[in-house]
C-alpha cells in the first residue's frame, strides 16, 4: 500500500480523441503541470480509458513510484470505476485518486475560447493535485444486499422484467396500479409489423405471472414511500379496496349480471359501457372481478348473488411493507391531452377519435365487437383519415419529440382495416413517415400496396359537417391545400409518461428529464440504469418505444437488477461523515438536527455517525460548533488545498468558483456539455455532495485565494439524493451572503441557484449572468484579498 | 373607473366614422372615460410594415405606445391590426430591455422615451376585464333575442397565442359569453376561424385573392342561417361590408349579410341610438333591427 508520506503525483491528461485536445492545449497543460511541487510524471495520450492508456498510466505507477493519480478526461460519471479498479491493482488507494472533468466542462463548453479552456483545465488539475495531496486512504465496507426485487408497472415490460428475475430464483413484487396487469398492451387488436393478434401473445406472459410462485402480484397498488438505501430498500406500499376477494372469486360473473349501475368503461377508452363490478378483459389477471367503488352505490345485489362469498362492500384500503434489494420501474405512458388542440375537435366531435380509442373500436373484444362505426351514430365508415404527429413534434403546443411508434401503429391499423373492409378509403396525413428498424420499410411499403394514400402535410384544422368532419390539410408534393371529407378521424398525439412518475421519481430519488421521462444513467452506454444506484428502468418510461424495444429493454433491467444482486454484499461507500477529533465533542446535537437520514445518535457522551445510514452529505459538518466533524474523501484540508489549487493554477481574468452538488446539478452541467453549448471560461467547478458541506472558512477562502464570484449550484430538495440536505444549502449559502459582507465582500458576489435536470439548458443563462455580473463588479482588490487572508489567520488562531 | 387613451387607427376615422362614435358612446355608458390621443399615428400595419422592416415598424409603434405613457394611461383599440403591432410591440419592449434602451435612442430625437410602463388593452379586455360579463348582462335593455349571430374573431386578437395570453387560439369562447350575455345566439359555421381576407396586405396587394377568401367566408355564414357577422375589429368590418359590394360588382355575388362591430351590438343591446351607433352607415343595410324590432 502506498503511503501518506511524500506524495508522487502523476497528472494523466486525455485528449479524447480531439474531442478534447481540439479545443485545450494539452501540451501546454501538461508542461504547466510538470513544474508543480510533488508532480512526477506528466503526460496526456489518445485515449486514456483505452487499454493502451490504461497500461501507460499502471506502469507510471510502477516505474515513477507514483503514490497519487490525477486524470484529467471526460465526465468522473464515465470511467472513474474503472480507473479506480486499475490504480488500485497497482496498490494505489481509491482516494488517492482524482478524475478531473476537462471534456464536459473544458473543452465540449469553451469551443469559442480555447485560450480559456486551457487556462481552466490547468486550473481544475492543479485544484484536484492539491487535493490528492491531502488525501487519506479510504476503505469501502460491506453490506448483505436484501434478495427481492420491486417491478413497479405491469405492462408488457414490467412482466417480462419480473418474470426473468423470477426464473432466477429471485423474488419479486410486481405493482400495479390497475385491477389487472397486461397494460396498454393488453388494449391493443394486433401489433406490427408481424401482424399477432396482441392478446395472444399477451396473455400467456400474464398468465406465466400468475402461476410463477416468485412472483407476489399486488394489483389497485401504489408505492407510497422508499426508504433505505440500494441493497436494503424499504418501500410502503398502499392497496386499494378491491371489494372482491381474488382467492376466493372463480370469475363466473354472476355479480355482474345483477349490477344494476352502468359506467363509462376507461378499457376501452370511453367508447363501451362497463358495470360497477366488471373484470376489465376476460383474461385479466389476476382473474377475479373488481368492484369500481367511485360508481358502485352498494346495494348489495351483487353480494347475495355471489356463490363463493367473495364480495366485500366494506374492503378498505390497506399498507404493506416490503424489503427489496433492487427496483425496476416501468411505469409506462399515457396519450397527451389533446384539449389544448381546439382545431382537431377532440371531445368535440365524437367521430374525431384518438388512435388509442381506433384499438378498441377494431378489436373483437371490443365495445363493437370489432365492427368499424361511426360513435356517432353507428354509421357506416367509407372513408378514414389519420392524422399523424397531432401534438408530436410540435414545439408550439404539444411536444417537441417523435413519439416514434405513430406511423407505424397507423399502418397497422389501415392494413387491418384494408383486410377486412372492403372498398374503405384510408388517408393518412404525414409530416415525415418514419418506418426505421428491422421489417417496417417494408411494412410501410405494403400499405402502398394495399392502396393506402399517404399525403405529406400538415392538417391545419377539422372542420365538423353533421355526422361527417371535413379535414383541411396540405399536399407538400404537390404543393397546394387539400380538403378532404372523412366518417372518422384518428389523431396520433403525443406519447407522454404515465403522470404517477413525477411523484414517484421525487420518493424514489431518480431524476427526470425535460419532457419528464426517467432519465438514464447514460443515454447511450447505461440506457436501462438511472442515475441511482440499484433502481433500473425500461419500457415507454425511458421515452416512447415499441413493444419489440421495450421488452428487449426489460430483459436487460432484469439482468441489471439480478447482477446487482447476485454480489449478495454490496461494498458501503467509504465517504461518510465521522467523528474527526473526538476529545471536541459535547453531544450538543446540532448536527442530530440536519442529518436527513437519522444516521446520527448520541452514544454516552458523544455522537455517533452509523456508516450505512450516513449518505455522506456533509450537512452535519459545518453544524458542529467546535468544528469536531469531517468528511472522508474529501476533508476540510482537502478542500482548502483543492480551493487553493483552481484558484492559482493559471492567470486569468476573473475567476468564478462554482461548487457543485455532485448528482443533480453535476448532471445537468454535463448536459450542457453534451449538448455541446457554450459558457464564460471564468467558471471553474468544485464537486460536492452538496452544497451544505461548505463552511463560511471555504468561502472566504476562496475569496482570498483569487475567486471573484461564488456560486452555488444545488439539487432541490425533493429531487436529489439527500433530501433535506439541499434545502440547508440553500438557508446556509443565504446567511453566508450576509456573513460576507463583514469582511467586506459585496454580497452580489455569491450566487445560489437550484438546479433541475430537465432545465439544464437555463444553467447557461445563468452563468451568463453571473458571470457579467462579476465583471461589472471587477475583481476584488489585492489589499481587502490580504486582509481578509489575514483575518483567517487570525480566527483560526 | 378606469380611463384608456383611444388609439384609433385608419380605418375607423377615415372609412367608418361610426365605429368611433359607437366606442365613445358605449364606453361613456359604462362609464369608461376615453381621453383622445394626440399626435398618433398608424399603429403600424403589422403585416405590411412589420414584414418589410420589423426595426422601423418597432420605433413607430414605440412612439404611439409613448403618447400612452405621457397620459400616463393604457391604450385600447376597436381593431385587431392596430392591437396585434402595439401589443406585440409592448411585449417585445417589456421582455428586452436592449431593444428598449436602442428604440429610446432614436425616440430621444423627437424628445420621447418610452419604458413599457403603459401598454395597450384591446376593447374586448375592457369589455370583459374592466366592466365585466355580469354588469354587461345587467346593463342590457334590448335583450338582442332570437339574434343568431356569426362570430367572427379575426386573427390578431388571438395569434400568436403565447404573446396575446387570452388562451386557446383555436377554441376560444370570449365573444361568445359576451354575444350570450346580450341576450343573442351565436351560431356555429364552419369557417369560424377563417381570416376576413384583407389582413397581411393581402386586401392591399392582390383584392381578388382577398375576395375569394372573405366568399368562402360568408358563403359558410350563409348557409348557417346567420342574422349577422359579429366582429372586433375596425379591417374585419371594411372587408366584410365594402368586401360584399366589390363581390357584387367584380364576380355577381350577392350576400347581403349585415355587419357590425362588438362595440355596436353591445350599444344596441344598452339602449343606445342605432342611428348614433352608426349602423347605418354601412354598405350592407342592418336588416336584423326589424328583426329585433328596433328599425
Amino acid at each position: 500500500m502506498k503511503t501518506l508520506e511524500n506524495p508522487r503525483v502523476g497528472v494523466f491528461v486525455c485528449e479524447c480523441g480531439g474531442n478534447i485536445s481540439d479545443v485545450v492545449d494539452v501540451k501546454r497543460v501538461v508542461k504547466a503541470a510538470s513544474e508543480w511541487e510533488n508532480v512526477v510524471v506528466a503526460r496526456h495520450y489518445t485515449y486514456m480509458c483505452s487499454k493502451p492508456g490504461v497500461e501507460l498510466i499502471r506502469q507510471s505507477i510502477k516505474k515513477r513510484g507514483l503514490n497519487r493519480v490525477v486524470i484529467a478526461c471526460c465526465t468522473p460519471k464515465m470511467h472513474r470505476k474503472m480507473f479506480e479498479r486499475n490504480v488500485e491493482e497497482e496498490g494505489v488507494n481509491l482516494a488517492f485518486l482524482e478524475v478531473v472533468n476537462i471534456r464536459e466542462q473544458c473543452s465540449w463548453v469553451h469551443h469559442e475560447d480555447p485560450e480559456g479552456a486551457t487556462l481552466k483545465a490547468i486550473d481544475l488539475i492543479k485544484g484536484a493535485v492539491k487535493k490528492v495531496e491531502k488525501a487519506t486512504p479510504l476503505y469501502p465496507g460491506k453490506m448483505p444486499v436484501k434478495q427481492a426485487v420491486l417491478v413497479i408497472g405491469g405492462g408488457i415490460a414490467g412482466i417480462t422484467a419480473a418474470l426473468r428475475v423470477a426464473e432466477t430464483g429471485i423474488k419479486v413484487y410486481l405493482v400495479e396500479k390497475e385491477p389487472t396487469i397486461g397494460g396498454h398492451m393488453a388494449k391493443y387488436a394486433k401489433v406490427f409489423p408481424t401482424l399477432d393478434c396482441a392478446q395472444c401473445i399477451l396473455t400467456p406472459k400474464m398468465g406465466e405471472v400468475a402461476e410463477n410462485t416468485n412472483i407476489e402480484l399486488l394489483t389497485l397498488a401504489e408505492v407510497v414511500s422508499v426508504e433505505g438505501v440500494p441493497g436494503d430498500f424499504k418501500v410502503k406500499i398502499k392497496l386499494k379496496p378491491r371489494g372482491v376477494d381474488v382467492e376466493k372469486c372463480v370469475g363466473c360473473g354472476a355479480c355482474n349480471r345483477v349490477c344494476p349501475v352502468e359506467t363509462v368503461s376507461d378499457f376501452d377508452e370511453g367508447l363501451g359501457k362497463r358495470k360497477a363490478i366488471y373484470i376489465p378483459f376476460p383474461q385479466a389477471v389476476p382473474s377475479a372481478y373488481v368492484i369500481d367503488f367511485n360508481s358502485c352505490t352498494k346495494c348489495g345485489k351483487c353480494v347475495e348473488k355471489c356463490p363463493r362469498k367473495a364480495i366485500n362492500l366494506d374492503d378498505t384500503e390497506k399498507e404493506i411493507e416490503i424489503n427489496v434489494g433492487a427496483i425496476i420501474v416501468a411505469t409506462g405512458f399515457k396519450l397527451f391531452d389533446l384539449s389544448e388542440y381546439g382545431e382537431y375537435k377532440y371531445g368535440i366531435h365524437p367521430n374525431v377519435i384518438t388512435a388509442l380509442q381506433m384499438e378498441r373500436l377494431m378489436n373483437v373484444t371490443g365495445p363493437t365487437s370489432g365492427a368499424i362505426v361511426r360513435p356517432s351514430d353507428g354509421g357506416e365508415v367509407k372513408k378514414i383519415g389519420y392524422v399523424l404527429c397531432a401534438g408530436s413534434r410540435d414545439t408550439n403546443k404539444g411536444k417537441p419529440y417523435c413519439s416514434r411508434v405513430c406511423c407505424l401503429y397507423a399502418i397497422k391499423q389501415a392494413l387491418m382495416m384494408k383486410e377486412f373492409m372492403e372498398g374503405l378509403d384510408i388517408w393518412i396525413h404525414y409530416i415525415d413517415l418514419r418506418a426505421a428498424g428491422r421489417r417496417y420499410e417494408e411494412f410501410y411499403k405494403n400499405a402502398q400496396i394495399e392502396g393506402v394514400k399517404f399525403v405529406r402535410g400538415k392538417v391545419s384544422e377539422i372542420i365538423p359537417d353533421g355526422d361527417q368532419l371535413i379535414v383541411r390539410a396540405e399536399d407538400t408534393t404537390l404543393g397546394r391545400p387539400i380538403e378532404n371529407r372523412y366518417d372518422l378521424v384518428v389523431l396520433c398525439p403525443p406519447i407522454v409518461p404515465s403522470p404517477e412518475i413525477t411523484k414517484l421519481a421525487e420518493i424514489l430519488k431518480i431524476p427526470l428529464d425535460e419532457d419528464g421521462f426517467v432519465l438514464e444513467k447514460h443515454p447511450k452506454l447505461d440506457p436501462v440504469s438511472t442515475k441511482r444506484e440499484g433502481i433500473f428502468a425500461c419500457g415507454v418510461i425511458l421515452g416512447p418505444k415499441d413493444i419489440q424495444t421495450s421488452v428487449s429493454e426489460a430483459e436487460g433491467a432484469a439482468a441489471k437488477a439480478i447482477n446487482f444482486l447476485i454480489q449478495k454484499e454490496k461494498i458501503i461507500e467509504p465517504n461518510k461523515a465521522y467523528l474527526a477529533t473526538p476529545e471536541e465533542c459535547d453531544a450538543c446535537g446540532e448536527c442530530i438536527e440536519v442529518c436527513p437520514t437519522e444516521a446520527i445518535s448520541i452514544a454516552s457522551d458523544k455522537v455517533e455517525i452509523n456508516e450505512i445510514l450516513c449518505n455522506g452529505c456533509g450537512a452535519c459538518i459545518p453544524a458542529c460548533p467546535k468544528e469536531a466533524l469531517d468528511l472522508k474523501g474529501l476533508s476540510d484540508e482537502q478542500l482548502m488545498a483543492e480551493i487553493e489549487g483552481v484558484l492559482t493554477g493559471s492567470e486569468s481574468e476573473i475567476k468564478i468558483l462554482a461548487f457543485v452538488e455532485n448528482e443533480i446539478a453535476y448532471t445537468a452541467l454535463d448536459l450542457t456539455g453534451v449538448a455541446r453549448l457554450s459558457y464564460p471560461s471564468s467558471i471553474r467547478v468544485i464537486p460536492v455532495p452538496s452544497t451544505s458541506r461548505l463552511k463560511l472558512k471555504h468561502i472566504l477562502y476562496a475569496f482570498a485565494k483569487g475567486a471573484d464570484g461564488i456560486m452555488f449550484l444545488e439539487a432541490p430538495e425533493h429531487e436529489g439524493p439527500f433530501g433535506k440536505a439541499h434545502a440547508i444549502a440553500e438557508e446556509r449559502i443565504e446567511n453566508y451572503r450576509f456573513d460576507i459582507e463583514d469582511y467586506d465582500i459585496d454580497s452580489v458576489r455569491i450566487w445560489f441557484s437550484k438546479v433541475y435536470v430537465p432545465d439544464w439548458r437555463k444553467l447557461v443563462k445563468v452563468f451568463e449572468t453571473f458571470d457579467r455580473m462579476i465583471k461589472d463588479e471587477g475583481p476584488i482588490d489585492q489589499e481587502t484579498r490580504e486582509n481578509l487572508l489575514k483575518k483567517l489567520e487570525e480566527e483560526s488562531e | 373607473m378606469a380611463k384608456y387613451a383611444f388609439f384609433l387607427g385608419c380605418i375607423a376615422p377615415l372609412r367608418y366614422p361610426g365605429l368611433e362614435a359607437a366606442t365613445k358612446k358605449v364606453m361613456q355608458h359604462f362609464g369608461i372615460e376615453l381621453l383622445d390621443l394626440n399626435g398618433a399615428s398608424c399603429c403600424p400595419a403589422p403585416g405590411v410594415f412589420g414584414s418589410f422592416d420589423l426595426w422601423n415598424w418597432l420605433v413607430i409603434a414605440a412612439r404611439n405606445l409613448s403618447l400612452g405613457e405621457s397620459l400616463g394611461a393604457d391604450l385600447t383599440t376597436i381593431c385587431n391590426g392596430c392591437y396585434a403591432t402595439l401589443q406585440e410591440a409592448w411585449h417585445i419592449l417589456k421582455e428586452d430591455p436592449g431593444k428598449r434602451r436602442s428604440v429610446n435612442e432614436i425616440l430621444s430625437k423627437i424628445n420621447r422615451t418610452y419604458n413599457a410602463k403603459t401598454g395597450i388593452k384591446h376593447v374586448i379586455e375592457v369589455f370583459t376585464n374592466d366592466i365585466g360579463i355580469d354588469k354587461i348582462k345587467s346593463s342590457v335593455k334590448n335583450p338582442l333575442e332570437g339574434l343568431k349571430v356569426a362570430i367572427h374573431y379575426g386573427c390578431h386578437f388571438l395569434k400568436p397565442r403565447k404573446i396575446r395570453g387570452h388562451g386557446s387560439s383555436e377554441k376560444p369562447h370570449i365573444l361568445e359569453d359576451i354575444v350570450k350575455a346580450l341576450g343573442a345566439e351565436p351560431i356555429y359555421y364552419k369557417e369560424k376561424l377563417l381570416c376576413c381576407g384583407a389582413g397581411g396586405g393581402v386586401r392591399a396587394g392582390n383584392l381578388d385573392t382577398a375576395l375569394e377568401i372573405t366568399a368562402r367566408k360568408l358563403k359558410s355564414v350563409k348557409e348557417a342561417g346567420a342574422d349577422c357577422i359579429l366582429h372586433p375589429c375596425s379591417f374585419c368590418h371594411f372587408q366584410f361590408d365594402r368586401g360584399q359590394v366589390e363581390l357584387r360588382e367584380r364576380k355577381g355575388l350577392e350576400f347581403n349579410i349585415p355587419v357590425i362591430h362588438l362595440v355596436q351590438l353591445i350599444g344596441l343591446a344598452v339602449g343606445i341610438d342605432p342611428k348614433s351607433l352608426g349602423l347605418y352607415e354601412n354598405e350592407i343595410p342592418p336588416t336584423y333591427l326589424d328583426k329585433l324590432g328596433l328599425g
